[in-house]
């Protein structure tokens, strides 16, 4: 349910508030995230973590944080950025690998899928699954800038790599996710 | 197999290589011009970047599902039962 009030407070104003001891504006945040950090902690959590979890993590650590949030027009990617951290102090990430070139999975990606393949677009379920098949660093990226509308800068900041290494990831997502798809039509 | 072609100056590798920047803009302009001249003449490129558009759109598609009611049972009971910390 929308509070109709809640349109008219920005971001910014309600982490002040938050930060002052507010525990009103405090669940005014909670409610306008906590879906979207969810929805991340879901994508980026690695098998046997509990999204649950992380987003209480994420909302007890923004509270905790609120003074030093940096004045943004809206509060989400700080609060993703700090979801990633409860995800990454539970379990650091290792110095990943993306071994197969640029060229051969585009050349998967290119390829045909079998016929008929692109209507499974239509189908969120469908779409939603094949999303959930991929590595987590592909679920992540394509979360952030494809579902949360971030932009590379701040995705960057949330995973903590550079702005050139985020666009490459994303890129390399998008291709295996449309490969994903494509491989899912000639099963079915 | 995709068939590798030089078209507009570009090898098919280099262009697929750039599609995501291309399509998310963020091209400079005559780098972004070349790929679309590219496009023009190769049906295998200009397939790759309809479906790699339709995949970002699918995803922009989806449902912004609420959070489950228990799952924000649980948050809110959790986030309730701390005490906030005093600001300094």
């Amino acid at each position: 349910m929308v509070d109709p009030d809640d349109v008219r407070i920005s971001d910014e104003t309600l982490v002040g508030r938050v930060a002052a001891g507010d525990h009103h504006a405090f669940c005014r945040l909670v409610r306008r995230h906590q879906a979207a950090v969810y929805r991340f902690a879901r994508a980026a959590a690695r098998a046997g973590e509990e999204p649950g979890e992380i987003l209480r993590e994420t909302f007890l650590a923004a509270r905790r944080s609120a003074a030093r949030f940096r004045d943004e027009p809206s509060a989400r990617p700080w609060l993703l950025a700090l979801a990633r951290q409860a995800i990454d102090r539970r379990q650091p990430r290792q110095a990943e690998t993306d071994a197969l070139p640029l060229r051969e999975l585009a050349q998967a990606a290119a390829g045909p899928g079998s016929p008929g393949w692109d209507g499974a677009l239509a189908s969120s379920a469908i779409v939603a699954a094949a999303l959930a098949a991929l590595p987590v660093d592909d679920r992540e990226i394509l979360t952030l800038c494809d579902r949360e509308y971030l932009t590379l800068e701040e995705a960057a900041r949330v995973t903590g790599h550079s702005i050139a290494a985020v666009q490459t990831r994303l890129h390399r997502a998008r291709l295996r996710l449309l490969a994903e798809l494509k491989e899912r039509g000639r099963g079915g | 197999m995709v068939d590798e072609r030089f078209v507009a100056g570009l090898h098919c590798g280099e262009v697929r290589a750039d599609l995501t920047e291309h399509l998310d803009g963020r091209l400079s302009g005559e780098r972004a011009l070349r790929i679309d001249e590219h496009l023009d003449g190769c049906d295998g490129c200009r397939q790759l970047a309809d479906e790699v558009s339709a995949i970002v759109r699918a995803l922009r598609e989806l449902p912004d599902e609420p959070l489950d009611p228990e799952v924000e049972a649980r948050l809110l009971a959790a986030l309730g039962n701390e005490e906030p910390e005093p600001f300094g």
